[in-house]
């Protein structure tokens, strides 16, 4: 009969061996959902890469000086991807954890911030296969201020991490409220100017469409990544900023409340 | 020690909000293998989600010494599209059962689930006795001082239910188990004492005997 040890952790080293075991195990199911799972992992950045790419083929239609469509279209998806994943997760986190938190050491943050790190680990992977894919045709796929672009990473994850956060606290209550959750990512693809730059559209919009954080952060990574991109002029960094720090504050505070435990069972 | 202390938990239901405890307290007898008894709705499997820590009370505290089991045979903890074998190593992981402990703890899974190459195989592919052998070898591979139990362990074919009761025999020399069971021949077999909802409250029989007189006295099954 096999022994354990009575060696006793500490909070901390329960809650890093809990993350670490979290992440593994949403890394190889996803990897190895199907036979060549990581392809597919590849097929959405690719399939939301190519499709722009292949109408834009058709309207050879000058995008912005200097700013090659794939590159701008690359570095659009990369934050709007992450955001809409972590965002996502999270709120399904409330759920598809119920089996795993039966074991006492899981708790139900340790499974939100495991499939954070999950996607960011998938992003991190995906992004840099795409890039040399890009540069093998030719393109200049370099970021020109890659700390800086790090940092809007940063900054997605933790804005999709808070907002997460909140929307999990609202289908907590409202178990409805997930359909709408989901449905409101529909729009803002075209919301984000993933396909196109906003700044074509009239300045009385674009002042509306600038309360939408994630367009910050997709214009935000185009100007970390390319020399000579134009961003709306409502660009704001504190905007997101602010916005990743109170949804978060007030989503610890929810959860804290126990907020987002109690009403799924 | 087990020691529960105002413990108040409620249910959110369509009609409104159910209390399934309020402001209980209750030591759980110690040293002792208790059978958790009462009727449908009393609040067993309430109290045994509190003692897993898979749910917490509203208000009050639950103070725990030593190791607990996760409910005994779990299924729901399994990811289905990994190996048994990947599931196993997860169990370790967030008990902190590294390297070559890990190797013995899912040997030891591997040979009590004996299901062969299935054991490499993704767990929605198994038969529910196949899904429960794995469970129940996973339980049985750690050392707790507690043992969670919600209904009977009854599972898989003769063989593997003589196997199951010897293993569980052996653990119970060292540790202890608590039982939510309607057979009152498993918890008069298993139990030296009882813990008896009902409406809310709590009653520590010492004599499992007694304990099961109230609760037939109360109008419980046989």
């Amino acid at each position: 009969m096999p022994q354990t040890s009575t060696r006793t952790r500490s909070h901390f080293q329960i809650q890093r061996d809990v993350i670490y075991a979290l992440l593994l195990r949403e890394l190889s199911s996803r990897f190895g959902k199907t036979r060549g799972g990581f392809i597919w992992v590849l097929v959405e950045p690719l399939a939301h890469l190519m499709f722009p790419v292949f109408i834009r083929g058709f309207i050879r239609q000058g995008l912005m000086p200097g700013v090659e469509f794939p590159i701008f279209i690359v570095y659009g998806i990369l934050p709007f991807l992450l955001f809409k994943a972590i965002c996502l997760q999270i709120v399904d986190g409330v759920n598809s954890g119920q089996g795993i938190l039966s074991y006492r050491q899981v708790l139900l943050m340790d499974v939100f911030i495991a499939k954070a790190l999950a996607h960011f680990v998938i992003q991190a992977i995906v992004f840099p296969i795409v890039l040399i894919g890009l540069a093998m045709f030719g393109y200049d796929v370099l970021p020109v201020r890659p700390v800086e672009l790090a940092g809007v990473i940063f900054l997605t994850v933790m804005l999709a991490f808070g907002l997460g956060l909140l929307f999990a606290a609202i289908t907590s209550l409202m178990p409805d409220a997930r359909a709408i959750i989901k449905v409101m990512f529909m729009p803002l693809y075209f919301m984000s100017g993933i396909l196109f730059p906003v700044t074509r559209f009239p300045d009385a919009w674009v002042q509306w469409m600038a309360l939408n954080p994630v367009l910050h952060l997709v214009e935000l990574s185009r100007v970390m990544a390319i020399e000579q991109y134009k961003p709306i002029k409502y660009l704001s960094i504190e905007y997101p900023v602010a916005l990743a720090l109170t949804t978060t504050v007030i989503g610890l505070m929810l959860y804290r409340m126990r907020y987002l435990a109690r009403v799924t069972r | 020690m087990i020691r529960l202390d105002g413990v108040t938990k409620s249910y959110m239901t369509l009609s409104g909000r159910k209390f399934v405890f309020r402001d209980l307290s209750l030591d759980i007898p110690e040293g002792v293998n208790v059978g958790l008894i009462g009727r449908n709705g009393a609040g067993k499997s309430t109290l045994m989600r509190l003692l897993s820590a898979v749910d917490l009370p509203d208000s009050g505290k639950i103070i725990t010494r030593g190791r607990i089991s996760w409910p005994v045979g779990l299924r729901g903890g399994m990811q289905k599209n990994l190996t048994a074998r990947d599931n196993v190593k997860f169990v370790c992981r967030i008990l902190g059962v590294r390297r070559s402990r890990m190797q013995e703890k899912i040997r030891y899974v591997e040979e009590f689930a004996d299901i062969g190459e299935w054991f490499d195989q993704p767990v929605s592919t198994y038969s529910s006795g196949m899904v429960a052998r794995v469970a129940f070898g996973t339980s049985m591979a750690f050392d707790f001082d507690y043992y969670l139990i919600d209904e009977v362990m009854a599972v898989g074919d003769a063989t593997f239910r003589r196997k199951s009761r010897q293993v569980f025999n052996e653990r119970l020399k060292k540790s202890k188990v608590i039982l939510v069971s309607h057979n009152m021949d498993l918890i008069r077999n298993m139990c030296d004492a009882v813990v008896y909802l009902d409406g809310g409250r709590a009653t520590v029989y010492n004599d499992v005997h007694k304990g099961i007189a109230a609760y037939k006295k109360a109008g419980g099954e046989p």
